[in-house]
């Protein structure tokens, strides 16, 4: 196989760059608007290539950001493992949708992944429990995911990812 | 995620894995250092002239009230040593920059510039300016995370420095960083406008630091405490510069014992040498105990619980005491 077909270092740019993005701080009153920038690229790939980012690599993702953040070890992990098998069980659907559908399908795995992660951290014990104000950044994400799709498409075009 | 919450064997994949994520905060917090090197540069000579007048007289007014302290403080030690308590008075201190702030929603916490590399332990106590901020709960390379004393899960004791009535300062659960007094009985002479000092009593936070202005009291006849909030004097979310507290010496040799030291022990001296007041004993010995009969699983690590004994007899079994 060609040498620039593989591009590895793409994927992980776009990931460095996600997780710049979320752990950049936010003003206190917008913390629950925060979008999941991990989430969704690990969403993107595992769409767009799901023969190279799958479970295992949605597993390490997970783990650098509780590193990053500071969380029980293994909880953005499993999260996003799971989000992981759901869209790689959806990707040849998921790839036929218009954009507007793909939103509502990124609203509803962020949604999960939100509730998931709060209901593993309270059941942990590393954090009270509160509103679901927390949910919005499922809004958030759904919103931004038409321009992201785009700009991470344009990139794997350009550079010949697959 | 279970056998990191309940055990420590994954310290090291996660102190190991700090290494990796190191360059992310770097790059982060690259405009932060940018726009302050910028600060630093382009000033222009007359704003400098002023500034450098104001620091100048504030170093003076602080050098007086040093001078003043000084003898207080000498004054003090002596009237210790009539007592044959330890003189507890240490003044070693790391400064650090706040890099980045916890995006967790459920917990406040921030994260320093410094780590195990510049010598950072667990529970070292966190200053700004102008009071305690927090303690450091997690150590990775080169940052540390600290939890600060408005977290929900962390309790401060502290006591009122016009009267010395003690109580442990809660971070409230509601949105706003503030503290509320838990369990003080009615009849208690709290007032608006009391500073709340830290009482040393959980032997994680040094003496007699300023902690927090109590800003509302409110005595309901249907409650079986009064409700006090109070307001943190440190500038939690404005300051950037704050500084670490070095551990006192048998703090340290407990952190490398990674388990609760046992407290009466042979070297029991402190580092002057001075062999430690009975009643000051006892004093250790009545908190250690007591955190562990109040919080006997030790899976949080911010919540230190020393209740004071007069507290500790009325407190009831609450329902909600699970989940801090």
């Amino acid at each position: 196989m060609h040498q620039r077909a593989h591009a590895n270092w793409v994927i992980f740019l776009s990931f460095f760059v996600a997780y710049l993005l979320a752990i950049v701080p936010f003003p206190e009153w917008a913390m629950n608007y925060r979008p999941q920038w991990i989430a969704m690229v690990l969403i993107y790939w595992a769409m767009a290539l799901p023969y190279r980012v799958g479970i295992g690599f949605a597993w390490v993702a997970g783990m650098l950001m509780d590193i990053l953040e500071g969380s029980l070890l293994g909880l953005n992990a499993l999260a996003l493992a799971i989000i992981a098998y759901i869209t790689l069980s959806l990707h040849q659907r998921l790839r036929m949708f218009s954009s507007l559908q793909q939103s509502g399908i990124v609203l509803a795995l962020i949604g999960l992944h939100l509730m998931m992660t709060h209901w593993m951290k309270i059941a942990a014990e590393q954090a009270v429990a509160s509103n679901l104000l927390f949910l919005l950044g499922a809004l958030s994400s759904a919103f931004i995911w038409p321009w992201m799709f785009l700009v991470l498409r344009q990139m794997r075009r350009s550079f010949g990812v697959r | 995620m279970f056998a990191d919450s309940r055990f420590d064997y994954l310290d090291r994949l996660r102190y190991s894995l700090g290494f990796l994520t190191a360059p992310v905060y770097w790059v982060a917090d690259t405009p932060a250092r940018i726009s302050y090197w910028i600060d630093d540069v382009f000033v222009s000579h007359g704003d400098l002239i002023t500034e450098n007048e104001r620091l100048r007289e504030e170093l003076l007014f602080a050098q007086r009230e040093l001078q003043l302290l000084a003898g207080l403080a000498t004054e003090n030690n002596r009237l210790r040593a009539l007592q044959e308590a330890s003189a507890n008075v240490d003044g070693r201190v790391l400064t650090a920059e706040i890099i980045n702030i916890s995006s967790n929603t459920g917990s406040r916490r921030v994260l320093i510039n410094r780590g195990a590399t510049d010598g950072v332990l667990e529970g070292q106590a966190l200053l700004d300016a102008h009071g305690l901020m927090g303690q450091v709960v997690e150590v990775l390379p080169f940052t540390s995370w600290v939890m600060l004393i408005t977290d929900s899960r962390h309790g401060t004791p502290v006591q009122v420095n016009r009267n010395g009535e003690r109580a442990i300062a809660r971070g409230s659960r509601s949105d706003v960083p503030e503290l509320e007094l838990e369990y003080v009985p009615d009849t208690s002479d709290i007032e608006v406008g009391d500073l709340l000092v830290s009482s040393g009593l959980g032997q994680r936070f040094p003496k007699d630091y300023p902690v927090a202005e109590v800003t509302s009291v409110v005595h309901d006849r249907g409650q079986p405490f009064a409700t006090i909030k109070a307001k943190p004097l440190a500038q939690m979310d404005r300051t950037r510069h704050v500084m670490l507290l070095a551990l006192a010496n048998n703090e340290i040799e407990r952190a490398g014992q990674s388990g609760i030291a046992p407290v009466w022990t042979d070297n029991a001296t402190n580092r002057d040498g001075n062999p430690l007041g009975i009643d000051q004993q006892i004093d250790e010995l009545g908190a250690e105990t007591l955190e562990e009969a109040v919080n006997p699983a030790p899976e949080t690590a911010g919540v230190d619980e020393p209740v004071p004994s007069e507290v500790a007899d009325i407190l009831p079994d609450d329902p909600a005491g699970q989940e801090y």
